[in-house]
């Protein structure tokens, strides 16, 4: 407590010294309230006789000879990065200070994007989401409510698109990935801004797995049929069919990829041998060779 | 420390003390029957005649066993135990010793070089790359997607030596996987007590829908002392090739005494598998994983040509298993897997 | 609206029980989330991210009063850490160095994104600055204000991307 209320005369007495040495020298300036980011911008002084003045802030610090009495201007794009400032003019022992704000720009610059997952199943519903943040030219986080639209479009034509307004400089969608496979574009627009990903929509789970066999000698020759997912989207080439032949206590495994939408391997022929077929958690039919 | 070759028993261990000093020109010399093959012939047959986890094994020890005998031949065995990187393997060998007055000499069973027709096999199977993102701070810039995994069976069970947790682990994507898994396991007040990683007990790159055993180790840990089991499978990645496939013929399943499974790989592609490795999912009735097992092939795996697996399965075990499933991962020199 | 020191002597005399000594830790009060995006945000995360946030306060407050921008490094990552680096090579540049302790903060997550990369949190904060030429003291600021901040995930945690102050 003891520690608190000596802070607080500390401060009481800091505050009147640096009032007291402005009003000695006669001298104050006058930042305007806010500046608009990049924007040019002046401060008067009062006084005379010449005086260094600062911008401190977490964001820029900016220092300046000055004459007292006149006005110091600063150019478009000095002071530029958003935040709390402040001006503190310095004449040998007196000083004087003023806070000001510094504002995003209102015209948005650029975007950053995200949008996942840049591949998906097929058919999912809300699968991909966007979430875009706004930055004006000088990567200031634009936190005015601002509209952003997001589109996905498929190389057909067909586009889900959503209309939202950002808060606090961000904004969000989810969409549906459609039943066809696919590279999709995804594109945030604010104004004239844009930003686009691309999301590969892929078939999903093979359905309907089925198998022919054939004799081939002394061999069973083992074909799918053209593998696709319940869309009818081709299941695509490399992915991995597994064939079982199981006789009288024996076993044996294929693990074949797709090739041309269809898998194809030569077993052994079996009288009495038991053949399925799967991809992944998906089964097939069965063959009981005779 | 070389013994005269007066008993049978004597001339398979000095045979034995020359192969493990890789001192192939004196063991070569001491053979019967040398002069059915080169001496390259007998090294190889040892070595490898292709890159193979032979080639880089080292001799750790080896027992001799006389089977039977009589005044001018035997037969004895020979057991060579090798260590690889990826653990010991044993090669066993019935050799026939002969008398030649008051020496005996092994007649050494030479496993031929397997010759594959000249042919030509055309593979057109599929290859991907992948273009990954540069380094930086690109915040926002899409990166290519990981690979989506799937644990689709997992429980643990205790055994003398510990905790182990079994499961099988999906790729639902339509790209290859690099994949491992990671369980911790977490007492009944949720504090973590280990935590550990799948390692060699699994395939670790899982083509699209492929599917793969895991099993993973927690030495001294009790499953009564466990609450929950966290499991994070990760997944990146990786450039892969649909080829080489691996048909895996003839399973078996051998009852205890001695349970095992046995097999042989036929490698269906052109080129030469260097190494493989043969994993073993075992299932029960109701087709929960109960054990995974897995060997090393020491041969190199030509085009065509049958090399048999022998996998061991625990004898406690055995009469649990009522299915299994094979799959083989490989590596070639130059290959991608 | 941010205030001076030389206009606050009343507010501060209202103000003086909570504030803390130099080395005290500020007083830190974490409003229930108001997520607007889909994703659920787990309590371990939301303990993550404000424990995080606020040991970046202590990065910042040890960066600018050294002007040593390595220290940030740890806490900041992207547009923060190079608007922070950027004014820390202006302070050196001017001879001055700056010193902020934070005193209070009133935290809400707002914002969890659905692909779980980034979480938006609005500080309503109260600090002192001090503003320091060489070793003279220009001025002293007790502030308030209404910071938005982004974090992101790295390997180990999570980091400030995005730090700037609003008008309240």
């Amino acid at each position: 407590m003891r520690r608190r209320f000596a802070f607080l005369i500390f401060c009481i007495a800091f505050a009147t010294m640096q009032r007291a040495r402005a009003e000695g020298g006669s001298m104050s300036l006058s930042p305007p309230g806010t500046v608009k980011a990049g924007n040019a911008f002046a401060i008067q002084t009062t006084g005379s006789g010449q005086a260094v003045l600062y911008i401190v802030g977490l964001g820029q610090v900016i220092g300046r000879d000055v004459q007292l009495g006149e006005t110091t201007f600063f150019p478009a794009g000095v002071l530029y990065n958003a935040g709390h400032y402040v001006a503190i003019l310095v004449a040998g022992s007196n000083t004087d200070n003023t806070a000001f704000d510094v504002v995003p720009a209102s015209r948005p610059a650029s975007l950053s994007f995200l949008a996942r997952p840049s591949r998906l199943s097929v058919g999912l519903h809300d699968g991909i989401s966007g979430c875009v943040y706004i930055f004006d030219a000088y990567h200031n986080l634009i936190t005015a409510p601002t509209s952003v639209s997001f589109k996905l479009s498929n190389p057909s034509g067909a586009a889900q698109e959503r209309a939202v307004v950002a808060h606090d400089g961000v904004a969000w969608t989810e969409v549906d990935s459609t039943a066809k496979e696919g590279i999709d574009k995804f594109k945030a627009q604010v104004d004239e801004v844009s930003s686009t990903r691309v999301v590969e929509q892929v078939p999903g789970d093979p359905c309907g797995l089925k198998m022919s066999a054939t004799q081939s000698g002394k061999d069973i020759e083992l074909a799918t049929t053209p593998v696709r997912d319940c869309s009818g989207n081709a299941v695509p080439d490399g992915t991995i069919v597994t064939f079982t032949e199981t006789y009288g206590g024996d076993q044996s495994t294929v693990d074949v990829p797709l090739k041309r939408g269809i898998a194809q391997v030569e077993m052994p022929a079996h009288d009495g041998a038991t053949i399925s077929v799967a991809s992944g958690v998906v089964m097939g039919n069965e063959i009981h060779w005779r | 420390m070389l013994r005269p070759s007066s008993t049978p028993q004597a001339a398979v261990e000095n045979l034995g003390d020359k192969i493990r000093l890789q001192a192939w020109g004196n063991a070569y010399a001491s053979l019967d029957n040398k002069a059915q093959f080169t001496e390259s012939d007998f090294e190889h047959d040892l070595t490898g005649y292709h890159l193979s986890l032979r080639t880089y094994a080292t001799l750790e020890s080896f027992e001799v066993r006389p089977l039977h005998a009589s005044n001018n031949e035997a037969e004895v065995q020979l057991r060579i135990h090798w260590s690889s990187v990826v653990g010991p393997f044993t090669d066993t060998r019935n050799l026939r010793v002969v008398r030649n007055g008051d020496r005996w000499n092994v007649d050494w069973p030479l496993v031929k070089r397997s010759v594959v027709p000249p042919q030509v096999i055309a593979v057109n199977y599929l290859r991907w790359d992948v273009i990954y993102r540069g380094s930086g701070d690109d915040w926002g810039v899409q990166d290519v997607e990981a690979p989506h995994v799937r644990i689709v069976d997992m429980h643990p069970v205790q055994r003398a030596e510990g905790v182990v947790v079994l499961g099988e682990l999906l790729n639902e994507d339509v790209v290859p996987a690099y994949v491992s898994v990671r369980a911790t396991l977490q007492s009944k007040n949720g504090s973590p007590i280990a935590s550990e990683g799948s390692f060699d007990r699994i395939s670790h790159i899982l083509l699209p829908k492929q599917v793969t055993p895991f099993l993973i180790n927690f030495p001294d840990a009790n499953l009564s002392d466990v609450g929950s089991i966290r499991m994070e499978p990760m997944s990146s990645l990786v450039s892969a090739s649909a080829d080489p496939v691996i048909e895996i013929e003839n399973q078996q399943l051998n009852p205890a005494p001695g349970a095992s499974v046995t097999g042989q790989l036929v490698n269906q592609s052109g080129q030469v598998v260097n190494i493989a490795h043969v994993l073993e999912t075992l299932y029960d009735k109701t087709g929960q994983v109960v054990w995974v097992a897995d060997q090393y092939t020491d041969r190199a795996l030509l085009p065509q040509t049958p090399v048999p697996f022998d996998i061991h399965i625990p004898e406690d075990l055995a009469r649990k298993v009522s299915s299994e499933r094979t799959i083989a991962s490989t590596y070639s020199v130059g290959g991608f897997q | 609206m941010m205030t001076s020191i030389g206009s606050m002597l009343v507010i501060f005399s209202v103000l003086v029980v909570p504030v803390a000594g130099w080395a005290e830790q500020a007083a830190v009060r974490v409003e229930p989330s108001n997520l607007h995006g889909p994703r659920t945000l787990q309590q371990e995360t939301a303990t993550a991210v404000i424990r995080d946030y606020l040991q970046s306060w202590q990065s910042l407050s040890s960066a600018l009063e050294q002007n040593r921008a390595e220290l940030l490094d740890q806490d900041f990552v992207g547009t923060a850490k190079d608007k922070l680096t950027g004014t820390m090579h202006e302070q050196a540049a001017l001879g001055i160095h700056t010193r902020y302790r934070d005193r209070a903060h009133d935290l809400q997550i707002v914002f969890y994104s659905p692909d779980g990369l980034s979480i938006q949190l609005i500080d309503n904060v109260e600090y002192d600055e001090q503003i320091f030429e060489h070793d003279k003291a220009l001025t002293m600021q007790r502030v308030h204000a209404r910071y938005v901040v982004v974090l992101t995930p790295t390997e180990t945690r999570w980091r400030v991307r995005i730090f700037q102050a609003e008008i309240e």
